[in-house]
Order: C-alpha cells, then sequence, then structure tokens
C-alpha cells in the first residue's frame, strides 16, 4: 500500500517514533526541525512488496550519542559522501531507503534522503536498540553487507566485515572519531531482502500509534497504542548499576501500594512489580509523564516524577526465529535476571 | 502440632551463625516478633538449587514455610535481590537468610514487606544450617554442644562467683542468674524478669518454663552455706528442645557454682579477719602506724592520706558480726565514695576517705546515707551506730574511727535517737560526761563537791555559772540575775570550803566536770 505523506503527518510520526524509542533512540526533536527546512513534502512511502524486490537500497540513520546532535544540528549533506562510497564499492547506485532503526529520531533520518530515493516502509529493529549487531541484518547475518560511517572532515569508512560485532566496534570508532555522532548508511542488499530479513510497517505503526490522545484513562490509551498498561507512581529513588554504571533501577512506589522497579540501559529494559518482572525487552516499554503527557527518555525519570508506563509488545519478527530474542532481552545489554520467559513479540 | 523448630529459636540459639533479623527490622528485638514456626531449613548455594517448600499448599495462610539458607550474599544488583525474593516467595518459604554483609535497598525491602516474605542475615550460613539440624530433633548434639561449653566456661579463672556467671552466660550465649525465692541475687548476660522468676520458684531438682516470651531452665544448688538458691539459664524465643539442653548444662554447671559460693564464703571469712586484725594493730598504735602497718594497710588497699570519716556500729546483742559486715559492704558498694569496713569486735568499724576536704552538704549526704544504712541494718540487728568528725591524715583516721567508737558507745544507751549518734551533734562534754557518767567517778565528784553541798544548795548553781562563764564575774552576775559583789563574795567562799586554786585549768576542768556528773 503506497501512502503519501504531508507536512501535517510530520508531529505524528515523530510521536509515534517517540512510543517506538523506549526511552532511548533519541529526540526526535532535531529531525522534526531539520526535515522542516527540507520541506520533502509531498512523500510517497511504499510497501516493500510494492517495488521490485531486485531494488537496490540502502537503509541510513545516525549512531552515536543522540545527546550530542542537540547541541550540534548535522548537517543534511553528510549522508551524500556516504551514499557515493556506497554506490563506488558495491558497482550499483541505490534506489530506494529505509530506516536503520525504527524508533527514536532514526526513524524520520531516511525522510532526509527522500524523495531522491524511494522511501520504504521497512527498518532493521522496529524500536529503539543500541547496537548495530542486533539489528536484524546483522542478526540474520545477510552476506555483502557495507556500512559507510562518516569519519568528520569529509572522510568516509567503509566496512564490511562478516561479524556483526566487528561492524559494530569499528562504526563505533569511526562515530568517536567524528565527534561522537554522525550519519551511518547501511548497504549491499536489495528490496527483496527487507521482506524476510528486516521489520517491515513500522512507519504505519508509528503513524498510528503517534495519533493516540494520551490524556485518555491508561488503560484506554493502552488499548489505543495497541498495548497494555503496565502501572504508574512516583518514583523515589534513581540508583545507578553496580556492575555496569549505566544501567540504572528507578524505585517506584505504585498507585495500588506496589513496589515498582523500572531498569533502564540505553532504553527502558524491565519493569518488576514487587520482585516480579512483568515487562521487559523487546516489549517496547514507554514512560508517560501524565501531568504533561511527555514521552520520558531514560534520563528524565528522576525522583519525585509521576510516571505511567506502557508496555507495547515488540515486533513478531524477533521471536518467528528462535536465535532472534536472544539479541534484545535484557540481557543483550548485559543486565541479567530480567529475561522473560516467552517474552511478548506479537506485533506484525 | 508443637513445632521444636521456630525462627525464634534459631536467633535465640548460641551457635547460629550470627544470625540477625533485617526484615522485620531488629530496632525492637527479635522478641517484638510473633513466633514463627517453620518446617524446615533448606540450604541453598545458588537460586537454581531453590526447591519447592515441600507440602504441597504451602503457601496458604497458618502453614508454616521453610528458611532458605543462601550461603551467598544477596545479589548486587536491586532487581536481581527482588527477583529472589519473589521467587523464594513463590515457591512456599518464610524466610530468607542471606551470608553477610547484607545490605538491602529500601525498595528490596519494600519489596520483602510486601511479600511477607522475613528476611535474616547471617555471618556462617553453615553454622546456622547446623544449628538447625541439632534443633531438629537432634538433642544429644545440642546437649553436648552446651555442656562443652559449660566445661569451657570452668576452665577460666574466675574471682569470684559473679565472674563464674559472666564466664558462663559468655560461652553458654544466653542469660545465666543465681536466684532464691524473693528475687534475683546475680545475673549475668541478660536480665531475668520478675515474670520468669515467679514461673521458675520452684522446689524440684529441675524446672524448665516459659514466661512473658522468655524462658528459662533451672536447677536447685546444693550448697551447705546457703539454701534454697537455684542457677538460671535464661533467654528469649528458646523451644523446647532447647530448654531441655539448658537443663543438662544447668546440672553440669550447677556443682562448680555451689563450690565457688563456698570458696567466696571463706574467703571472705578470711579476708575480714585480715582486716579486722590489721585494724586493730592501726588503732593500737598512739604514735600513728608504724612501717609495717603502713605497708599491710597500703597493700589492702587503704589509703591514710585526704580526709577521714570514721563510722562504728555495735552490737548490742549476739550477732555474727561476718553478716553484720556482709549487710554493710552490699550497701557501701553502691556509695560514691571510697569505703572501707571491717569486722571488729561485736561490730562493724569503717570509714568513708575524701581525697579533699568534702564541703557541709557532702558530709550531710554521706551522714544520712550512714543514718539510712544504720535504720536498715536495724531491721535485722540490734546495733548502734556512731560517726565521727571528718579528720586528715592517718592520725586523723585514727582519731576519727576513736569518736566513732565513743559516739556508738554513748548511742547504744539512747533510744532518743534510734541508737545512731553524730559526734557533732553529740557535743564534747556531751562526751566526757559519759565517760564520768560511771560508778568510780560520781563518788569522787560528790565528794569533791559535798562541802559546797552541806554549805547550802546555792552554791552550786554559783559555781556552774561561774565556770560556764570562763571565769567572768560579771557575767555570771548577770545569768544569774545577782549583783555582782554578790557572785564575787560567794566565789571567794566556794574557793575557801573546796580549798582549790580555780585558777588551775587542770583543777578547772575537774571541778566542772564533777559539777556537771552531780547536776545530770
Amino acid at each position: 500500500m503506497t501512502r503519501t505523506l504531508g507536512a501535517e503527518h510530520l508531529p505524528v510520526l515523530a510521536r509515534g517514533f517517540s512510543w517506538l524509542g523506549a526511552g532511548g533512540g533519541g529526540s526526535t526533536l532535531t529531525l522534526e526541525l531539520m526535515l522542516r527546512q527540507r520541506q520533502p513534502w509531498p512523500l510517497t512511502v511504499h510497501d516493500a512488496q510494492e517495488l521490485s524486490p531486485a531494488t537496490p537500497a540502502v537503509a541510513v540513520g545516525y549512531a552515536g550519542s543522540t545527546y550530542l546532535m542537540t547541541e550540534r544540528l548535522p548537517d543534511t549533506a553528510l549522508f551524500a559522501p556516504l551514499l557515493a562510497a556506497a554506490e563506488r564499492w558495491t558497482g550499483q547506485a541505490a534506489r530506494a531507503v529505509c530506516s536503520i532503526e525504527g524508533g527514536g529520531m532514526n526513524g524520520l533520518t531516511p525522510f532526509l534522503l527522500a524523495p531522491h530515493l524511494q522511501l520504504v516502509d521497512a527498518d532493521f529493529t522496529g524500536r529503539a536498540l543500541p547496537r548495530f549487531d542486533q539489528m536484524t541484518m546483522f542478526v540474520d547475518e545477510v552476506p555483502g553487507l557495507l556500512a559507510c560511517v562518516s569519519t568528520g572532515a569529509g572522510g568516509v569508512c567503509v566496512i564490511e566485515a562478516s561479524r556483526a560485532q566487528d561492524v559494530e566496534a569499528l562504526v563505533r570508532s569511526a562515530v568517536v572519531c567524528a565527534g561522537g555522532v554522525g550519519p551511518v548508511l547501511i548497504a549491499g542488499f536489495t528490496v527483496g531482502q527487507l521482506a524476510e530479513h528486516a521489520i517491515t510497517g513500522g512507519l504505519e505503526r508509528a503513524l498510528a500509534v503517534g495519533r493516540v490522545d494520551p490524556s485518555g484513562p491508561p488503560a484506554e490509551v493502552a488499548a489505543a497504542v495497541g498495548g497494555r498498561y503496565v502501572g504508574g507512581g512516583r518514583v523515589e529513588s534513581v540508583t545507578p548499576g553496580v556492575s555496569d554504571p549505566y544501567a540504572s533501577s528507578a524505585l517506584m512506589v505504585g498507585d495500588d501500594g506496589t513496589v515498582l522497579r523500572l531498569i533502564s540501559h540505553t532504553e527502558f529494559l524491565a519493569v518488576q512489580r514487587d520482585g516480579a518482572v512483568i515487562a521487559s525487552a523487546p516489549e517496547v516499554i514507554v514512560c508517560l509523564d501524565p501531568s504533561t503527557n511527555e514521552i520520558l527518555e531514560v534520563q528524565g525519570i528522576h525522583p519525585a516524577r509521576r510516571v505511567e508506563i506502557f508496555a507495547l509488545p515488540a515486533p513478531s519478527w524477533w521471536s518467528a526465529r528462535p536465535h532472534r530474542l536472544a539479541h534484545v532481552t535484557p540481557a543483550a545489554y548485559g543486565v541479567q535476571g530480567l529475561d522473560q520467559e516467552g517474552a511478548a513479540c506479537s506485533t506484525p | 502440632m508443637q513445632h521444636t523448630l521456630s525462627l525464634q529459636a534459631l536467633v535465640a540459639h548460641p551457635r547460629n551463625g550470627g544470625l540477625r533479623w533485617i526484615e522485620p527490622g531488629d530496632g525492637t528485638g527479635p522478641s517484638a516478633h510473633p513466633v514463627v514456626p517453620l518446617r524446615d531449613v533448606v540450604l541453598v548455594t545458588s537460586v537454581d538449587e531453590l526447591p519447592s517448600c515441600t507440602g504441597g499448599e504451602s503457601t496458604q495462610p497458618g502453614s508454616p514455610g521453610s528458611l532458605v539458607v543462601f550461603t551467598q550474599t544477596p545479589p548486587r544488583e536491586p532487581w536481581e535481590a527482588d527477583a529472589l525474593l519473589r521467587r523464594v516467595k513463590s515457591r512456599g518459604h518464610a524466610a530468607l537468610a542471606f551470608k553477610e554483609p547484607v545490605a538491602l535497598g529500601a525498595g528490596t525491602l519494600a519489596v520483602a514487606r510486601r511479600l511477607g516474605l522475613l528476611i535474616l542475615g547471617a555471618g556462617a550460613p553453615l553454622e546456622l544450617a547446623r544449628a538447625a539440624w541439632e534443633l531438629q530433633g537432634n538433642q544429644d548434639a545440642l546437649t553436648l554442644g552446651y555442656v562443652r561449653k559449660v566445661a569451657q566456661s570452668i576452665e577460666y579463672h574466675a574471682d569470684h562467683v559473679q565472674d563464674l556467671l559472666r564466664h558462663l552466660a559468655a560461652s553458654v550465649g544466653h542469660g545465666v542468674a543465681l536466684v532464691d525465692r524473693e528475687g534475683v541475687l546475680l545475673e549475668a548476660g541478660q536480665h531475668l524478669s520478675p515474670d520468669l522468676h515467679a514461673a521458675l520458684r520452684s522446689d524440684a531438682w529441675t524446672r524448665a518454663t516459659h514466661a512473658g516470651g522468655a524462658s528459662g531452665a533451672s536447677v536447685r544448688v546444693e550448697s551447705p552455706s546457703r539454701e534454697g538458691l537455684r542457677l538460671v539459664f535464661f533467654d528469649r524465643g528458646l523451644a523446647g528442645t532447647q530448654l531441655s539442653a539448658l537443663s543438662v548444662a544447668a546440672e553440669t554447671a550447677m556443682p562448680a557454682v555451689a563450690a565457688r559460693l563456698l570458696i567466696d564464703e571463706v574467703a571472705s571469712v578470711n579476708n575480714a579477719s585480715i582486716d579486722s586484725g590489721l585494724i586493730r594493730d592501726f588503732l593500737e598504735q598512739p604514735g600513728g602506724p608504724d612501717s609495717d602497718v603502713r605497708r599491710r594497710m597500703h597493700e589492702r588497699g587503704w589509703r591514710t592520706s585526704g580526709v577521714h570519716l570514721g563510722f562504728r556500729i555495735l552490737g548490742l546483742s549476739r550477732l555474727t558480726p561476718l553478716e553484720l559486715l556482709r549487710s554493710v559492704s552490699r550497701e557501701t558498694r553502691t556509695w560514691d565514695v571510697d569505703t572501707h569496713a571491717s569486722t571488729a569486735g561485736l561490730g562493724v568499724i569503717g570509714w568513708l576517705t575524701f581525697s579533699e576536704p568534702p564541703s557541709s552538704q557532702e558530709l550531710e549526704r554521706h551522714t544520712s546515707a550512714l543514718r539510712e544504712l544504720h535504720r536498715e541494718l536495724r531491721r535485722s540487728f540490734n546495733v548502734s551506730t556512731g560517726v565521727g568528725t571528718p579528720e586528715a591524715g592517718a592520725e586523723g583516721l585514727a582519731s576519727s574511727l576513736d569518736a566513732a567508737g565513743e559516739a556508738a558507745r554513748v548511742a547504744a544507751q539512747r533510744e532518743r535517737g534510734g541508737h545512731f549518734l553524730r559526734i557533732d551533734a553529740l557535743g564534747l562534754e556531751q562526751l566526757l560526761l559519759s565517760r564520768t557518767r560511771n560508778d568510780t567517778f560520781l563518788p569522787t565528784a560528790r565528794s569533791l563537791l559535798q562541802p559546797l553541798i552541806d554549805a547550802g544548795g546555792e552554791l552550786l548553781p554559783t559555781l556552774g555559772a561561774y565556770l560556764d562563764h570562763e571565769s567572768s564575774t560579771a557575767a555570771t552576775a548577770q545569768a544569774l540575775g545577782y549583783h555582782r559583789n554578790t557572785v564575787s563574795t560567794r566565789i571567794e567562799r566556794i574557793k575557801d570550803l573546796l580549798g582549790l586554786d580555780l585558777a588551775d585549768p587542770d583543777t578547772r576542768l575537774a571541778v566542772h566536770l564533777a559539777l556537771r556528773a552531780l547536776q545530770d
């Protein structure tokens, strides 16, 4: 199904991708500002099945510290050298673009390359995830993938590695070289491969979720976004993890008197009620401040704040093959003891 | 069903690996927690070994769960600790003990409260498991453990019976007390409540009982010198198995305690006789103590420097001086001043030593304490008590003790002050009078003054007033309401009649005393 997007869809999409950011993935505001300048509207979004399967495609996104992007607006022209490098390496000009990450700011990043490239409704995560080796193409070990990363000052690093961990390590080094944040482009695949090795329909989901009015009763909001209401309460304290300071746990007194614990890394990873895990990644755990309806990022959880927690099911792609799920549970973040058996991955 | 194993019994077990309450908090002590019966104690080294509580419907309220003893410290991440608590609870267990150090966050403790799971800490989890094993019907091991501890405590040197009780309390790990029918004579380790004392009152050989959360096991002490004594081992939260094991421990410890009581008795008699001999030697040396006496006094810790306030307690009828001394020492031990006492003749002699001269308020306070002591003693002994004046140095000590002795002798005949007399209140004159009012002096006085008696009644009062007023004719005349010429005429006549020189101080004193002795 082809859909045409106008400027009026931008805030809805931004809000939808914020939901799918699960507390990470960066603020969509930067991308919203960049797109308002570019004004690519009207934009046509294609289903992966609509285009010829042999269409060469690329996936784009920003990697590194999303916080840095709030200080320094990135140059949209930076994707051009990456695209050129990929073209030189593969010998093929890309004709379609999708996102490397279907949550947070990167949900909107491919819009920067449209309509020059055809925009495909597909991404490699279906939510926000921090690492390249967690992306669907690398999880499924699709051969011939190429990562092009800006190293800053006009430089481009082209990575052709067969091991996903190597891609992650090398991209990370290049991003550090570029100043902590920079554009990344994955090439070497076709639109046909997206149907099997990527998550499709994320943009449609973002549109649907972004339209939901969050001011209603939590249970109704949860039903409207296709998820469930996990619980609400007041944050008592936030303490960093002992073995990994990037992990943290927020202690909350639940509205029903229960003890809620919200465990976070770069995203929200899990929620415990009285010691029992009641939601965990890859479920998309979303925190709302009910007084402002703001969708909170991990660093927005602080003592005395009232928070309502929702859980949206993860794309079913993650549980369709047995090897996939281990890449996205809390243990994949290095946080032990929170993995649930039979995690909820139901959304197509 | 009576469970021999309860959490309280484990907490009360002296070798429980340092078990302590963590949740609910132990600010109020384990007695604040209701008795938690335990089905079993499960020792696990990791979460994966955690079994389900045996017995199916174990999570239903009222049915006992198990104590899970974890040989590890709590997980480091709070969410891992929360999850562990949840797992332990969901498998039907009642309590969870971690290896120390146990530093759980507020959130994890709140989860424990929500789940109703008790959290404890133990320094040595294996020892805790062993304690549980002993309590779970391995009575002989438990008893033997206690008996061995009793034997170990006898091995250590004890200065007196209280010391021995302290050793026993420390090694057995429970409170120890020596009681009679009236109350607690000595206790160590813990405080024996009056409720438990009342419950333990018995003539039986051994007795084990509970009262008000505490329980104890007692045994009769077979002592030739003291009757009706019982030795008690007691604590809070003891189970039946522990009490019967402690009864055996008490039986084992009893002969040592009885022997010690006898040894103390002999030592105190011996001590008293040494003290008493030394005091006699000290008082009998008129020029102050010689170097030998000084050395012996120093050895016994008697200071002669400073200011001393002597007191003497005299038996007015037959009594045992040693018993009297024991009663005196029991009181004086609690005073905030250096006090010594010893038997002397048919009574007790003693003194208070102050490093600085005491203020009059201080002196008053100590005198009242002595008066109170006297009143207390009069309940059991027919005694009189005399108190001297505060005086400095070795000589001062001797004279203060002398004065106290005089006062006690005077007090013996004075019902009015309750047989208590303080030398300051007595007055020197009274003292002299008491010395003169006897069968040898009175006839001498009468014969000395006979000429004045024969010459008419008015001369004696005139002489009395004259001597009282320092031989001043004018003052005497004023006191008696006569003209001074009348007084001087009479004095001349008295001198003539007596044939004595009233200007001589010795003569004046003799006449004055004789006069008082006759007038009184």
